[in-house]
């Protein structure tokens, strides 16, 4: 019998939380939050979150893992006007009219929640029109790992600071064997341009204008032909394998699998090859030629909808997670407080140096898709520039005068 | 005395119209889900057509905008079109051809037709998220079956699902799977044929193949309408396994209407376009079935039914 009074109180709240997100339950505080995470990255932000309740007496948090449908679901939320009060954010453009400013929260508490200590260059990653809409909570930069074993087995030196692409195809076009189908390198057919862009930045463009007003002479630009055609060469040349054609091989897979002997990407991909058992090392984004390197930086941070009944319990919780206490519990991504950074040892420890020295070489360009409104579709247009010279394994020129054409249509 | 007529009238007027409005009240749950699920919907995307129609933000009139864009600007409208079109032209035929050629197996009376029959229509019952889990794996370029029996062969086998020259092919062949459907209520209908015409044709020497010809298809023709109007519009609506096996691509080749109105929608966030474009696919579909519906009476029999001139032979 308790038990049934137990599941129709369920079935109670459930229904009393769909009907218009009644944010008290049994005289609790409830505070949503949304997020893409799921397992372990999941689980962690769980255990920030039990910290809060902990904390707060009479607040219930809680967390929404929407997973891959992240942006289905919140626009889904946000449309019906149930959005959750706090939720991870990084299409600002899109969401920002329907989003708090935290500029006056965070002048206000500056000091008291040590601001200082948060790089400004990832606070930026949240700004729309000089406004700060997101307090990062964590975030990662890109790096290339490479197979320690493979290298010393093959005798090849491995990657040194300063290394540039030239560098990086020479070595990899040792590893390739058809015969055990080993590959130096890796390159992505369909790659996130959002990701991609750090190549255009390191060779000295971008996706579009600074104002955002033009892509003509940046999409297309000399430099923008000379990224494509490189990772397309590197692809003919077999240098690299190509990600992201048909099958659904992962090159996180290839490398926990010791088919790949380096391997650009994040800190997402760090807990699954620490788990493989890799003998791995981490080198910095090589450089192209003597242009400076500069990453694309990937912050998970947190925002509070404006229809949110409880602004400021919503940014009580916003601070939490970008305390100390919240930050040093984050394994899965790296901590947004420099201070954490170093009491943690990460800044000198090799495995996490690259990603902070890379850090600290990216304040100077932000992404394309701040730059303008239209740039999803945009970003259609070079997608398939990309895919298309991936494909023909050149003809860089062709496809990305093509993409700028049609992408002029949405650029008023 | 004249007040209880009138009473009576009264009476006997509020019992008809109750004993009218009964059916209505019994098939009223239907009428209901088809007003709130169907008409509704449909009447509101209509509207939400002429609309620029965000999500999150400010709705504005923008009258026939959507359709001038997709029409004259949007050339992914054109792209998605044309390959649906392919799509359909080679799935609707074999689809219809060899659901009836397996249905005509399937009706021999041969140990084990129960057994097949349950084989050939197993992949209908199968939720289009597995059935796109084998097929990824049969079409694997290095590791797929496919390939493999085709090495055997001699043959190497296309990357199928990488190559934009076999994508949309593998895409049919996938959709064509399920053909159990079509299979089945081709075999109902070849159930329901009276015995007696096949025994009086045998009877005067009628081969095989005149036997299915003048009596097996022109029987079966009203199942062959029927299917050959729902496999185009099932053609024309393809959608979870292109967006769930190639995304769209390579190189756009296997990019459908249906994902182009969803990418609108879902990922643009444009509803007031989405909706327009959708209602382009949904007059494309209508006109498409009229014209069957309309060529129907050149060749569909129905035997209940006499045309003008047997009519007039009597």
């Amino acid at each position: 019998m308790k038990n049934y009074l137990k599941q129709f109180a369920m079935v109670i709240t459930v229904a009393s939380m769909a009907l218009g997100g009644a944010s008290t339950v049994f005289g609790e505080e409830v505070l949503r939050f949304a997020t893409w995470n799921s397992s372990e990255n999941l689980a962690i932000l769980q255990k920030i979150s039990k910290r809060f309740e902990a904390a707060n007496p009479g607040v219930k948090v809680q967390v929404e893992s929407y997973g891959d449908g992240y942006d289905k679901k919140l626009i889904a939320a946000f449309g019906a006007g149930n959005p959750p009060d706090v939720m991870y954010m990084w299409n600002y453009p899109k969401y920002y009219t329907s989003l708090v400013p935290l500029d006056e929260f965070m002048a206000r508490d500056a000091e008291d929640m040590d601001l200082e200590d948060i790089p400004a260059g990832l606070i930026n990653t949240t700004r729309i029109e000089g406004k700060a809409y997101g307090i990062p909570a964590g975030f990662t930069t890109h790096v290339v790992f490479y197979n320690k074993d493979m290298f010393a087995t093959s005798g090849i030196a491995e990657p040194e600071a300063g290394w540039t692409w030239s560098d990086l195809r020479e070595k990899a076009a040792k590893f390739r064997d058809k015969s055990s189908k080993t590959y130096g390198f890796a390159v992505e057919m369909k790659p996130d341009p959002y990701d991609y862009e750090q190549f255009f930045w390191s060779n000295g463009t971008r996706f579009i204008a600074e104002d955002g007003s033009s892509v003509d002479g940046y999409m297309n630009s000399p430099e923008a032909v000379e990224v494509l055609t490189m990772f397309a060469e590197m692809a003919r040349t077999e240098e690299a394998t190509v990600l992201g054609v048909g099958d659904s091989t992962s090159g996180s897979a290839l490398f926990k699998g010791g088919k790949l002997a380096m391997f650009q990407s994040a800190m997402w991909s760090k807990g699954g090859i620490d788990k493989a058992g890799i003998n791995y090392g981490v080198a910095m984004l090589p450089a192209f030629g003597n242009k400076p390197v500069h990453s694309s930086i990937g912050a998970s941070a947190m925002s509070i909808a404006k229809a949110t009944k409880n602004p400021e319990l919503a940014w009580k919780f916003v601070k939490f997670y970008a305390s100390p206490e919240a930050v040093k519990l984050r394994e899965n991504d790296l901590p947004v407080r420099t201070s954490i950074a170093e009491e943690m040892n990460l800044t000198t420890d090799p495995v996490y140096k690259p990603f902070f020295e890379m850090l600290a070489l990216s304040d100077r360009e932000s992404n394309a898709f701040l730059r303008h409104r239209n740039w999803s579709k945009i970003q259609a247009n070079l997608e398939r520039a990309i895919e298309a010279t991936m494909f023909e394994k050149g003809n860089a020129k062709k496809h990305l005068d093509n993409a700028v054409a049609r992408s002029r249509r949405h650029l008023n | 005395m004249s007040t209880l007529v009138v009473q009576d009238d009264v009476a006997e007027e509020r019992h008809r119209f109750i004993e009218k409005l009964t059916p209505y009240l019994f098939i009223s749950p239907w009428i209901l889900g088809f007003l709130f699920f169907t008409l509704g919907p449909l009447i509101f995307s209509f509207v939400m057509g002429f609309y620029d129609w965000p999500v999150v933000g400010e709705r504005t009139f923008v009258g026939l905008q959507n359709y001038e864009v997709m029409l004259t600007e949007d050339p992914l409208f054109w792209d998605s079109l044309w390959v649906t079109v392919k799509f359909a032209l080679f799935f609707v035929p074999f689809n219809v051809v060899l659901g009836l050629l397996l249905a005509v197996l399937l009706n021999q009376k041969v140990i084990g037709t129960g057994v097949f029959r349950t084989i050939f229509y197993l992949p209908s019952v199968i939720s289009g998220v597995a059935l796109v889990t084998i097929w990824a794996w049969i079409y694997s370029h290095e590791y797929g079956i496919l390939n493999f029996l085709l090495g055997l062969a001699g043959i190497e086998g296309p990357n199928w699902l990488g190559d934009p020259n076999w994508s949309l092919l593998a895409i049919v062949i996938a959709s064509l799977w399920g053909l159990g459907g079509t299979m089945l209520i081709l075999l109902t209908g070849l159930q329901s044929i009276p015995k007696e015409l096949y025994e009086a044709a045998r009877m005067s020497g009628v081969p095989g193949w005149a036997r299915l010809v003048y009596i097996t298809i022109p029987m079966l023709s009203p199942m062959l309408l029927f299917t050959l109007i729902t496999s185009i519009i099932s053609a024309f609506q393809q959608l979870t396994i292109a967006l769930l096996l190639t995304k769209g691509g390579p190189l756009e080749s296997t990019y459908f209407f249906a994902m182009y109105v969803y990418d609108n929608a879902f990922m643009y966030f444009e509803m007031g376009f989405a909706a327009a474009n959708s209602w382009v696919m949904f007059l494309i579909i209508l006109i498409l079935s009229m014209l069957v519906l309309k060529s129907s009476s050149a060749w569909v029999y129905y035997e209940g039914e006499m045309n003008n001139s047997e009519a007039a032979d009597d």
